[in-house]
């Protein structure tokens, strides 16, 4: 399970984080990756000079905006979900 | 055992004689250390002149009072205090003085105002009175122990005379108000609420030109229950332990505002923050929790929209007082119901360090205006008749 976090605080909240909350709840459900995301939101993530803060995993992506959610989301959040969510695996469920 | 503490939940309004400026009645309230005072004064005439006397009555009474002085020095102060009418040759106001203890003791003295109406579980309780004569005026003085959940409800002789004349050959008249009073006491209702109810009904006798000031001043006695509302980071880092363990440790209900803020508190108490992901209204960012704490928001926008809310509540008429509702789930709406329906005194640790995110041009938030928001956030506050006291970090 990757945690995909999208900051809430204040300055985010302005810019938009409940249109990519919004985007991405339906991008992770048209794409059937319950299983594999968990969605959250977080307070002030200390980065709110660089648009919308959001996390995937440790990996922070930013300006992010409710304009590119869905961009961001193909080209950015998803890559990092496979390859944290392949190379997470091997140990403990392979085989 | 010592009993419950008190608080005592006051509020009151004046319609003003038709076609004045000023009101001829006037009601003080002054908070000390473990006693309420209410002063309600009705000076002759109406204006101008009924607006200084009413004034100088309640205030002077008042002021006494607090400071210790007894009932006789602060009535011989009016009386020669006073400014004298030029066409009526004295000198004259009424008063009705309330005293009420933290643990319910109260005292009453009236002075030619309507006799105050004491409701206990919903009934009306008579009151034992006794006549004093304090230099020359004939006062009546009680005193008795009221309980939690009583209310105790003063109002001017303009209400008793509403409609006099014009609707009603006699006016509204004591007897009646009573009743109406009585019917609209539900449990639960506020102070300010019942005053609106009483002084709408004024208003329509009047046929919305009150041939005399009229005040209704309600005053309810509640359980004391003291929120605590940390908002904004310490200025200084070494703070945030003692400041988040002021709040923690503090008695009543526990309130975070601020996201930093908030995880400054999940750091120093070692509890996890669970923002939540529903947004229950998409203008307010969504609440968080926190173990220990009653509730966690985000900081300005939500405390911008609590004012809102409550500038609303404060400004509306009285028709509108009860289609506004506390039932929505967002972080303004919690907020403002736990300041204004489930605490009676409200407490606010303000830390003053300044947010980099909010020097940024596209942020329309300053921390002067984080500042001042508190400010204007505890105004209205008072003027729903909470006491709030503000410490700063």
């Amino acid at each position: 399970m990757v945690d995909i976090c999208v900051c809430v605080g204040s300055s985010c909240h302005m810019r938009g984080s409940y249109q990519v909350i919004k985007t991405f709840t339906e991008l992770i459900k048209a794409e059937g990756l319950e299983g594999e995301v968990a969605l959250k939101a977080s307070f002030c993530m200390g980065r709110c000079m660089s648009g919308i803060s959001v996390s995937v995993g440790d990996e922070p992506i930013e300006h992010v905006g409710f304009v590119n959610a869905q961009e961001v989301f193909y080209t950015q959040v998803l890559p990092i979900v496979k390859r944290l969510s392949s190379g997470a695996q091997p140990d403990c469920l392979a085989e | 055992m010592r009993k419950q503490q008190l608080f005592i939940d006051a509020a009151y309004e004046s319609l003003n004689h038709y076609g004045e400026e000023l009101c001829g009645d006037k009601v003080e309230f002054i908070r000390g250390e473990g006693f309420f005072l209410a002063v309600l004064a009705d000076g002759l005439g109406s204006g101008v002149k009924a607006n200084i006397l009413a004034t100088l009555t309640s205030k002077i009474i008042a002021t006494m009072l607090a400071q210790g002085a007894g009932i006789h020095e602060a009535v011989e102060t009016i009386a020669s205090t006073l400014p004298v009418c030029s066409e009526r040759g004295i000198a004259y106001s009424t008063f009705t003085i309330v005293n009420i203890s933290d643990d319910g003791r109260v005292y009453i003295a009236e002075f030619d105002n309507p006799s105050m109406v004491y409701c206990r579980g919903g009934r009306l309780e008579p009151i034992a009175r006794s006549e004093l004569d304090v230099s020359g005026k004939r006062v009546y003085v009680s005193k008795f122990y009221a309980e939690q959940d009583d209310m105790l409800i003063l109002f001017s002789d303009g209400v008793v005379h509403a409609g006099v004349g014009r609707l009603l050959d006699l006016g509204w008249q004591y007897d009646n108000i009573v009743k109406y009073i009585r019917e609209n006491l539900k449990p639960g209702i506020a102070p300010r609420e019942l005053v609106r109810r009483l002084l709408s009904a004024v208003n329509t006798l009047y046929m919305d030109k009150p041939g005399d000031d009229s005040t209704v001043c309600a005053m309810l006695l509640r359980p004391k229950k003291i929120a605590t509302v940390m908002v904004g980071p310490p200025m200084s880092r070494e703070q945030d332990t003692s400041v988040v363990n002021k709040l923690m440790y503090s008695q009543g209900l526990r309130v975070v505002c601020g996201g930093t803020t908030s995880q400054i508190v999940s750091r120093v108490t070692g509890k996890e923050l669970k923002v939540s992901i529903d947004y229950e209204n998409p203008a307010v960012p969504p609440t968080a929790s926190l173990s220990g704490v009653d509730l966690v928001t985000e900081g300005v926008l939500t405390i911008g929209k609590c004012i809102d809310i409550l500038r609303g509540l404060n400004d509306t008429g009285p028709d509108h007082w009860d289609q506004i509702a506390l039932n929505k789930q967002d972080g303004a709406t919690q907020l403002t119901k736990i300041l204004l329906e489930s605490s009676t005194e409200v407490h606010f640790l303000v830390g003053r360090a300044i947010n980099p995110a909010h020097q940024n041009p596209g942020m329309p938030v300053s921390l002067g205006l984080k500042l001042n928001l508190i400010k204007e956030l505890s105004e209205e506050l008072k003027k729903t008749g909470k006491s709030v006291s503000i410490e700063y970090y």
